[in-house]
């Protein structure tokens, strides 16, 4: 990997997220995301997600860089990454991470960093890799959004079966969304990638 | 010849460089497995209520001493009305102003006292209803709500803190979450919680399973 020569704008945008995110796990905005799922699963950790992308897409000039051996075809990213997304959609995490300023602060790092490795892997790895992998992570997010918008049953003791409702098609949305951004993005970058199947 | 060996180079070292690859992967992989398994409870809890209810199951803990009263006035501590009687009690919790989920649990309070009255096992299973709003339940308000349930006192009572300092404690050590709601209203966890005499907080079961937890209250009745 090569740094970049000069701080370019996704850089102030990764910082200004970074900023932004990280504001509202500390009082007085964390009184936003202590009241409301949405807040907390919809702003926020989709703020710090994108933080750590444009930060690395900021940091680092994919063009100059080299396969890497410990990540080949982002691989390795794709899974710790996966396992943050995952890991952050638990009620109990959730919960967790509004009851204990600690595990909080575990959030708002890992989230910046699965933001980061996603965009490690995804500069790495062939379209069919990037599919299974947003693939899974698009389906996880619609069907968890869809099940917390319908189920009655209140799914965190911190928040109300009302915030809930609404978080969940909040959830749904930024699957949607990150659907429809990987795909511009593929086809924004098609003949490249056809040259990385081959070479797969 | 030479395009073959640089060919065979290259396999070498895209070789290597997989293993690598697939090392940190596995890697990852059960760490991430770890951590998952660590924060559901081996993959049992996946909601912090569940989690509670697992907990208190594989091991009872004891409910705090802390003051209390009834709506009599009666001072006493939450362990004193627990050891009253000799019987395993099915604890809920409410506050007198309640419209919503408090009034679901009464009337799932009143059919429990119903099958207690009709089977007689008044002597082996209580009822008690502990109010975590102690600003606006007074004797008072405590008293209304008695009434306005039809609690039958042989067995079933209802206290609250005689401190709102003892607050956060109660609700800590059965796990229960309040948090605001509009109207002044409360929202919260709310489920039967079966604590023997002795004031050990043994099981926690869902409000819809009322039977389940008066069978098991029964089975363990001393």
């Amino acid at each position: 990997m090569k740094l970049k020569r000069f701080p370019p704008f996704a850089l102030w945008i990764g910082l200004t997220l970074c900023l932004v995110g990280s504001a509202l796990s500390i009082p007085p905005g964390r009184s936003l995301i202590e009241q409301s799922m949405a807040w907390h699963m919809v702003i926020q950790m989709p703020i710090l997600f994108a933080s750590g992308w444009f930060l690395m897409g900021g940091v680092w000039d994919f063009s100059k860089t080299s396969p890497g051996s410990w990540n080949q075809f982002g691989l390795t990213g794709f899974i710790a990454a996966q396992f943050i997304i995952t890991y952050w959609m638990l009620p109990i995490s959730i919960d967790r991470a509004v009851v204990m300023p600690q595990v909080d602060v575990l959030k708002v790092l890992s989230l910046i960093a699965s933001g980061a490795l996603i965009q490690t892997s995804l500069s790495r790895s062939p379209a069919v890799l990037q599919l299974f992998f947003v693939g899974y992570i698009v389906s996880m997010l619609i069907s968890t959004g869809v099940y917390l918008a319908t189920t009655e049953r209140r799914l965190c003791n911190a928040y109300s079966l009302e915030s809930q409702l609404s978080a969940g098609y909040g959830v749904v949305a930024i699957g949607v969304a990150l659907a429809c951004g990987w795909a511009y993005r593929i086809n924004r970058l098609k003949p490249k990638t056809e040259d990385r199947i081959e070479g797969f | 010849m030479a395009k073959n060996s640089s060919l065979a180079a290259e396999g070498l070292t895209s070789g290597a460089v997989l293993w690598k690859t697939f090392l940190a992967s596995s890697v990852v992989l059960a760490l991430g497995l770890i951590v998952l398994l660590q924060a559901t409870a081996q993959g049992n809890a996946f909601t912090t209520e569940t989690l509670r209810r697992t907990e208190v199951a594989n091991t009872p803990s004891l409910v705090p001493e802390l003051p209390v009263y009834d709506a009599d006035g009666n001072q006493s501590t939450l362990r004193q009305v627990l050891a009253e009687g000799d019987k395993v009690w099915i604890v809920d919790f409410v506050y007198t102003r309640c419209q919503t989920i408090c009034t679901t649990l009464g009337t799932v309070f009143q059919q429990l006292q119903h099958q207690i009255q009709l089977r007689g096992l008044d002597d082996k299973v209580g009822l008690l209803s502990v109010s975590f709003d102690p600003a606006h339940d007074t004797p008072d308000a405590l008293g209304i709500y008695r009434d306005r349930m039809r609690m039958d006192p042989d067995i079933w009572r209802i206290v609250t803190l005689s401190s709102p300092l003892d607050r956060r404690q109660l609700l800590d050590a059965f796990g229960i979450i309040v948090i605001p709601a509009p109207l002044g209203e409360f929202e919260h966890n709310a489920a039967l919680h079966l604590v023997s005499g002795a004031g050990r907080l043994f099981r926690i079961v869902d409000y819809d399973d009322a039977t389940v937890a008066l069978d098991i209250a029964l089975a363990t009745a001393p």
